[in-house]
């Protein structure tokens, strides 16, 4: 095939990014009209073709030359989706930071490829692959750490996430969904064909330092992603989070791996492949229903949003759909992959022993949390957004969205479903790609039968079968329902809300967002440092006429790691600049001065 | 005969150095273009080759007559204050003159065989032209001083390449001489511009205009 290279790993990774673009571009036909002119319009669809391409050859090619235009083609084309909605200053803004963050991230790519280089004397995977059997141990550490990064950086892992939740939430709708939906899933494919396929992850550490990187991305991107009002920034937010859970996956994968156990090596990657699919779904459903509230009312902000369901039912129950399968809910993907995941931890925990069993006992309950908080915040972006009556003109004449951005979430909402119920037959797909991923020959394991999905070590079998229990809950649901009605409950009475004798309710008395994540930010208060202003305007002492309340959180990374990095660039810039002062003379002093240096230079040898 | 040449060429090149006003500038380099052309000219009649005649007649032409003209006039046009601009006095500026000619001859030393006397004496004379040339640019303070910075430097050039080569091919030389006059034309030019925008021709000044 001359430059490219279709293994399973790649065809995965390829049929990822052709299942969450289609419905996108379908999206984007309803998104775009009215949006912007014709010419910008067939700009947007020029942009949106070149940045699948670009992630399509990322996941192809199989030169490191080939990979590194590719990589840098993807990050420009997607800056320009950043940078699309030019009338935002903040988009420029966005795309600024996201556009250096992810040159960071190339150097240490490059950087990478080139120590790889020196070794294998060849660009090409399979030489280097070769080459890497006898690379020092010091150099291979060198390459994962700069690996890592580089990709790190992509993928949005704490603390390299700064970007994303500024980029991802001013690209278009559409883009978005492919942006936080696939374009970082290839930084996992870079991670897993580069650090497990061509590197081969011989050291624990990796696979540790992987888990833990890992486990802080899922508690600090759901943390803030609770604390977020902004619809599609609070998605970006859970794109971090879900990274890291994806990650849990992988470095489990590598964890054992350099253990050897490649029962629980290749069942931990089909997890983590698993849910990178699941994600690339329901986060790409969940952006476009967000751009579908964005389209409606011209707001993103959810406190002033409410009340959508009677207006736009059918992006709500799309919203909704996703909002189950990011939280995890059966019978929705979202649940067997953090089911398979949660199953790896607990399968390893019992396998290894010492303090290695506490510590995937602890991630695994981290995991947990992060699927509570997931489900919380959810439970807040629908409830604040969909629920109750409309706290603005915004969502007062909200209409529901054409029937092209009906159509690409109904298929992706489609999608999250059939994941879900046919987890036995994905996961029998999934285990051939993991398998070529990982070097593992897999045909005497067996990880699902007849539409249950089985865990793999032998003494802990553990049985799941989604349409099942899809079915139970149905039936609970039915079951509920009829008891309900046949107790007679069921009567509608009208009747004005009570209110404490106020008689003035109005939209302004509802649950707001800040009010509902409130518990959140007083319990992680040691990592988010909430402060708040008040201010009151008084009549007299016994009667204020106004009162403002503003509450905010500190941003901890990007105060005590990137502010004081800026500082520091901006402070030897202008150290810099003290040579520069623009003086001719000067500058041919320079010269001179050189010349002269190497004219006593030479007389040393 | 070539070495007291060669000497009055340093000599020159000490006075274009040790110059404070514009005339006594262009002089210095008249001279100094002068004694180059009588090299030239000897070398010609030793080797008998027509080429560098030529090459003789226009150092002769250009630098010794259309040149130094042309910066003549430029200086009576701008009528500016005929005053070089010095960033350092006379003595300073001759002591390290000085002590670039010692560092030239120590790095001619290394660089030749030992036993040619003249041919390093040549070369180091040359290397301290280019070295002058560079430093005039850099401690004077108007245009027209860095235009006669280059031209020194240039003439080092000349001379280093006919000393260490055997002189460059003929056409390279015809073509490095029409490069040097235009310019110096344009240089000229722009000199004349910049004193009529700035009523002043003080490199050091324009530094004022960076943003």
């Amino acid at each position: 095939m001359g430059y490219f290279l279709f293994d399973p790993l790649s065809v995965f990774f390829l049929s990822v990014i052709a299942l969450v673009s289609l419905p996108s571009a379908v999206y984007s036909i309803g998104y775009l009209k009215g949006e912007a002119s014709g010419r910008k319009t067939a700009l947007a669809w020029l942009i949106l073709i070149l940045f699948l391409g670009a992630m399509g050859m990322v996941v192809t090619v199989n030169n490191t030359i080939l990979f590194l235009v590719a990589w840098e083609l993807m990050s420009l084309v997607s800056y320009f989706l950043v940078v699309f909605d030019t009338k935002h200053e903040k988009s420029v803004q966005a795309g600024t930071i996201y556009i250096v963050m992810t040159h960071i991230g190339t150097a240490f790519l490059i950087a990478a490829f080139l120590i790889m280089f020196k070794y294998a004397h060849s660009f090409d995977f399979s030489a280097i692959k070769n080459a890497c059997a006898s690379m020092p141990a010091g150099t291979k550490n060198t390459v994962f750490l700069l690996l890592l990064t580089g990709f790190g950086t992509k993928a949005g892992i704490v603390p390299l996430h700064i970007w994303l939740p500024y980029a991802h939430p001013q690209a278009p709708s559409h883009a978005s969904s492919i942006m936080s939906g696939v374009m970082i899933k290839t930084a996992i494919y870079g991670i897993i064909r580069f650090v497990i396929f061509i590197l081969g992850a011989h050291c624990l550490w990796w696979g540790i330092m992987v888990l833990v990187l890992a486990v802080i991305s899922c508690l600090v991107g759901v943390i803030y992603a609770l604390m977020e009002h902004d619809i599609k920034k609070l998605l970006a937010y859970h794109s971090v989070e879900n990274i890291g859970i994806i990650l849990l996956g992988v470095g489990l994968a590598m964890f054992f791996l350099s253990l050897n156990m490649p029962y629980l090596a290749v069942f931990s990657m089909i997890a983590g492949l698993y849910h990178l699919i699941n994600h690339a779904i329901f986060k790409g459903l969940l952006f476009l229903c967000a751009g579908s509230v964005y389209k409606a009312t011209g707001t993103r902000d959810i406190e002033k949003l409410g009340g959508l369901i009677k207006n736009m039912p059918y992006t709500a129950a799309y919203f909704l759909i996703g909002a189950m399968a990011i939280s995890a809910l059966p019978p929705f993907n979202g649940f067997v992959s953090e089911w398979l995941t949660l199953q790896a931890f607990f399968l390893g925990a019992f396998s290894v022993t010492g303090s290695a069993k506490v510590f995937l006992g602890v991630l695994g309950a981290m995991l947990a949390l992060t699927g509570g908080l997931a489900a919380a915040c959810f439970v807040k972006a629908f409830g604040i957004t969909f629920l109750a009556r409309p706290r603005s003109h915004y969502a007062v004449n909200a209409l529901e969205v054409p029937f092209s951005m009906k159509a690409g979430m109904f298929f992706l909402a489609a999608l999250t479903l059939a994941f879900g119920l046919g987890g036995a037959a994905v996961i029998k797909i999934l285990s051939h790609v993991a398998a070529a991923a990982t070097g593992i020959d897999i045909t005497a394991m067996k990880f699902s039968v007849n539409n249950a999905v089985i865990s793999p070590q032998a003494g802990y079998d553990i049985y799941l079968s989604v349409p099942l229990l899809a079915l139970v809950l149905g039936a609970l649901g039915i079951m509920g329902f009829a008891v309900y009605k046949l107790s007679g409950k069921g009567k509608t009475i009208t009747y004005t809300t009570w209110d404490c004798g106020y008689y003035r309710l109005s939209p302004r008395n509802e649950y707001t967002a800040t009010a509902f994540s409130k518990p959140f930010r007083i319990a992680f208060s040691f990592f988010l440092r909430p402060y708040r202003k008040t201010q009151k305007i008084r009549d007299s002492f016994y009667h204020i006429r106004s009162f403002k309340y503003e509450t905010h959180t500190t941003k901890v990374f990007k105060k005590y790691i990137y502010d004081p990095a800026l500082a520091m660039i901006f402070r030897s810039a202008k150290s810099m600049r003290r040579i520069q002062p623009g003086s001719i003379h000067l500058y041919l002093g320079y010269i001179f001065a050189s010349v002269l240096l190497l004219i006593i230079f030479i007389n040393r040898f | 005969m070539q070495t007291i040449i060669l000497f009055a060429c340093l000599v020159s090149t000490y006075l274009m150095v040790i110059a404070k006003r514009m005339p006594a500038l262009i002089m210095g380099f008249r001279y100094q273009s002068f004694f180059l052309f009588l090299v030239t000219l000897l070398m010609a009649i030793a080797e008998r080759r027509i080429d560098l005649y030529s090459i003789a007649g226009l150092l002769l032409a250009l630098k010794v007559v259309l040149i130094p003209g042309l910066l003549y006039r430029i200086v009576a046009r701008i009528k500016a204050n005929e005053n070089l601009g010095l960033f350092l006095n006379t003595q300073l500026s001759l002591l390290c003159a000085l002590g670039f000619t010692c560092l030239s001859w120590v790095f001619s030393a290394r660089l030749l065989a030992p036993g040619n006397v003249l041919v390093t004496t040549t070369l180091t004379i040359a290397f301290f032209m280019v070295l002058a040339g560079i430093f005039l640019m850099i401690f004077r303070m108007t245009a027209l001083a860095q235009i006669i910075g280059l031209l020194v430097m240039e003439n080092g050039m000349f001379l280093l390449a006919s000393t260490v080569s055997g002189g460059m091919p003929f056409f390279v030389e015809i073509a490095i001489f029409f490069d040097v006059f235009v310019s110096v034309l344009i240089m000229g030019f722009f000199v004349y511009r910049i004193n009529k925008l700035f009523t002043h021709v003080d490199v050091n000044k324009l530094s004022r205009l960076k943003g």
